[in-house]
């Protein structure tokens, strides 16, 4: 009987794990956009799910934006390349490690749990320099 | 390439570096910070910390401007415009042992539907827990059974299952803090959040 809950728990490490692969949703998009995941080009409709490792690409009038499962939020503006190159989050603990890289465009993030849970959890990489974000909304820049 | 366009081509390299940030209050208020923790590729210790701010990136010590009476530009604007709302949460109560929600909860029902509907690509997580009357398994058990109940209500209300998620999470996260077989009303509760 006491193995009962041990293997419950384990059930629930397994729905965890995968609903884990989806770190955010996009909520709108207009003009030229689309999510580069490896080789493929896919469309940002609403609802689209996204997976660490996707970048966000927009033509000159091009916009995203995008709520993560962390409760962060994104918004993408025109001529933007950037990409979310690392996203742990674990929903329980509510702790995790973020890093976006934004090699050029416009980013305007305000941030959730994974920036509250421990410091410099959250990161953004800029060509030229790397920021650790303690809780905030800000908006980067990257002119090419 | 002839000299007229030489201060073109000097103006695109200098362009090439610039990277500027805004750093702005958040929304209840409260002013957070950036730390510069690395800078040309060399570790730095700096803080941009002063709201409503803007600063060129690059230098290990950046220097901040404040954004002033000119404000935000026109770009800007329309980026914190085009953000997502806010994530909300909704809770809902439920009677001992049972999986229906409490009569007051039933209204809330009916708003977490406008709220889902009022979204454009919504996420819906569903999270049910317990009080402590009762064994643990069981209380997993009834807490995935509420939140399984409650999403089961919004998709007969026509939302796509794809969108929700539904967990149990027993008597792990008490509301109201008690000891083992404490009948509590605060802790039998499904917590929905729509982002």
């Amino acid at each position: 009987m006491r193995r009962l809950p041990f293997a419950l728990g384990l059930i629930a490490l397994v729905t965890a794990s995968s609903a884990a692969a989806e770190i955010a949703r996009i909520k709108q998009s207009s003009g030229v956009a689309f999510i580069q995941r490896s080789t493929q080009q896919l469309k940002p409709v609403p609802g689209f799910q996204l997976l660490a490792g996707d970048r966000l690409v927009t033509g000159k009038d091009g916009r995203m934006s995008l709520s993560f499962v962390d409760n962060t939020r994104f918004a993408v503006g025109p001529n933007s390349r950037i990409s979310v190159s690392e996203f742990q989050y674990d929903r329980t603990r509510q702790r995790g490690s973020f890093v976006t890289q934004v090699d050029r465009g416009s980013l305007a993030v305000v941030s959730g749990r994974i920036a509250k849970s421990d410091r410099d959890a959250m990161k953004v990489r800029t060509p030229k320099t790397l920021l650790g974000v303690r809780g905030t909304k800000f908006i980067i820049e990257v002119a090419e | 390439m002839s000299w007229k366009y030489l201060p073109a081509a000097g103006f695109l390299l200098g362009g090439c570096a610039t990277s500027s940030l805004v750093l702005l209050p958040d929304d209840d208020g409260r002013q957070g910070s950036l730390a510069v923790l690395e800078a040309n590729g060399r570790p730095a210790q700096a803080v941009i910390a002063e709201g409503n701010s803007r600063t060129k990136l690059g230098d290990a010590t950046p220097a901040s401007r404040p954004l002033g009476e000119k404000g935000l530009n026109a770009r800007e604007a329309a980026l914190l415009t085009s953000l997502p709302p806010p994530a909300r949460s909704f809770l809902l109560y439920f009677d001992q042992g049972t999986v229906t929600p409490t009569t007051e909860s039933q209204a809330v029902l009916v708003q977490l539907r406008a709220e889902i509907a009022s979204r454009s690509g919504p996420h819906v997580e569903v999270t049910g827990h317990t009080d402590t009357v009762g064994s643990e398994t069981d209380n997993d058990r009834l807490s995935q059974q509420r939140a399984e109940e409650v999403l089961g209500w919004l998709a007969s209300q026509g939302f796509d299952r794809s969108l929700m998620s539904a967990t149990g999470r027993g008597e792990r996260e008490l509301k109201e803090p008690t000891v083992d077989n404490v009948s509590s009303a605060a802790n039998r509760r499904v917590e929905v959040i729509v982002r």
